[in-house]
């Protein structure tokens, strides 16, 4: 019973701290942040599993957890609201070449961040972006500026 | 013959809005969870200050004593569940009688508080109303016992000890999840 109540309660707070992360962690993942998430996934799994390190312990553990993100997945389906809570929104983070200053400071990201993905698209500099779009998963979507109507390609 | 399926060529892929391209930004949202993530940096600042001082256990503010004429208690007022920790007992002078002393400890001390160990060996122990009278030998003043205690549940517990005979301690030990 105490496995399945802190696994929800880690479940959660693991779901807020990633979360409140910034978006950083996913797509654009770097190696530290990388060792952050796996310790803070071995310091709640201590916790969960405690002193009792049964494989039945450790199998009710896993599935609650799974449940629980299955559950999550299916209610950010039927709530716009949740999935915004959970996910975000995507956001611009360059439109027409003018840089969002307020969106990049806001998810902390340097403008060398959107050059380097701009650059596996064959644009160097801002003037060729029309839009970098920072997605719900960390990725950088870049759309070239359009050099006829109806050529616009995306990329994450 | 069916029909053949009719296609038609994609002109373009990505959506757009009044011509410009509809990325679901919603950026007065993020906003406000930018104002919210600021708000859990700071709740989870305050948390760490707050452990670092002990108010969640194994901190300065944790820790706690109690005095009578012939005992002092040394104890953590807040605990952790399955977290070791030590109950020290210091008996005055006057405690010892006949080179014994004698402990009675509450039955939370020992269920609650989970005591693990009692260090030293009692020589006896009896089993008296709501708890355990522990008989040592003692043959100096301030002598010390041990009890390591690894409470197995959170909670709010009330602990009584003290020499039978003399003013009892009483306390509220927190245990921490």
């Amino acid at each position: 019973m105490s496995t399945i109540l802190v696994a929800i309660a880690g479940y959660f707070l693991m779901m807020l701290v990633v979360r409140v992360l910034t978006r950083r962690p996913g797509a654009q993942m770097t190696l530290f942040e990388f060792v952050i998430v796996f310790l803070m996934g071995g310091v709640i799994i201590l916790a969960t599993v405690g002193h009792d390190r049964s494989v039945t312990n450790c199998t009710i553990a896993v599935m609650m957890v799974g449940l629980l993100h299955r559950t999550v997945a299916w209610a950010k389906t039927k709530s716009d609201t949740l999935g915004a809570i959970i996910d975000g929104t995507p956001l611009v983070l360059v439109r027409d070449g003018q840089v969002q200053d307020e969106v990049m400071h806001g998810m902390r990201l340097a403008k060398e961040d959107v050059l380097a993905a701009s650059r596996t698209k064959g644009v160097h500099d801002f003037n060729g972006i029309q839009y970098a779009i920072l997605e719900r998963n960390g990725g950088i979507s870049i759309i070239k500026r359009e050099e006829e109507p109806g050529t616009g390609e995306t990329e994450s | 013959m069916p029909d053949a399926p009719e296609y038609k060529p994609v002109e373009d892929s990505v959506p757009k809005v009044d011509n410009a391209v509809a990325v679901g930004e919603n950026l007065s949202f993020q906003r406000k969870w930018w104002r919210f993530e600021r708000a859990v940096w700071v709740f989870f600042g305050l948390i760490i200050l707050a452990d670092v001082a002990g108010a969640f256990g194994r901190g300065p503010v944790a820790k706690a004593q109690q005095q009578t004429d012939s005992l002092t208690l040394h104890y953590e007022r807040i605990e952790r569940t399955t977290t070791p920790s030590t109950m020290t007992f210091q008996f005055a002078p006057s405690a010892i009688q006949q080179g014994h002393v004698h402990l009675f400890v509450s039955q939370s001390v020992i269920k609650q508080l989970g005591a693990q160990r009692i260090s030293p060996q009692p020589e006896q122990s009896i089993l008296s109303d709501g708890g355990i009278t522990y008989t040592f030998p003692a043959t100096s003043a301030n002598a010390l016992v041990e009890i390591s205690l690894e409470p197995a549940l959170p909670g709010v517990y009330h602990m009584e000890t003290g020499v039978p005979g003399m003013q009892p301690i009483q306390a509220r030990v927190v245990v921490m999840p």
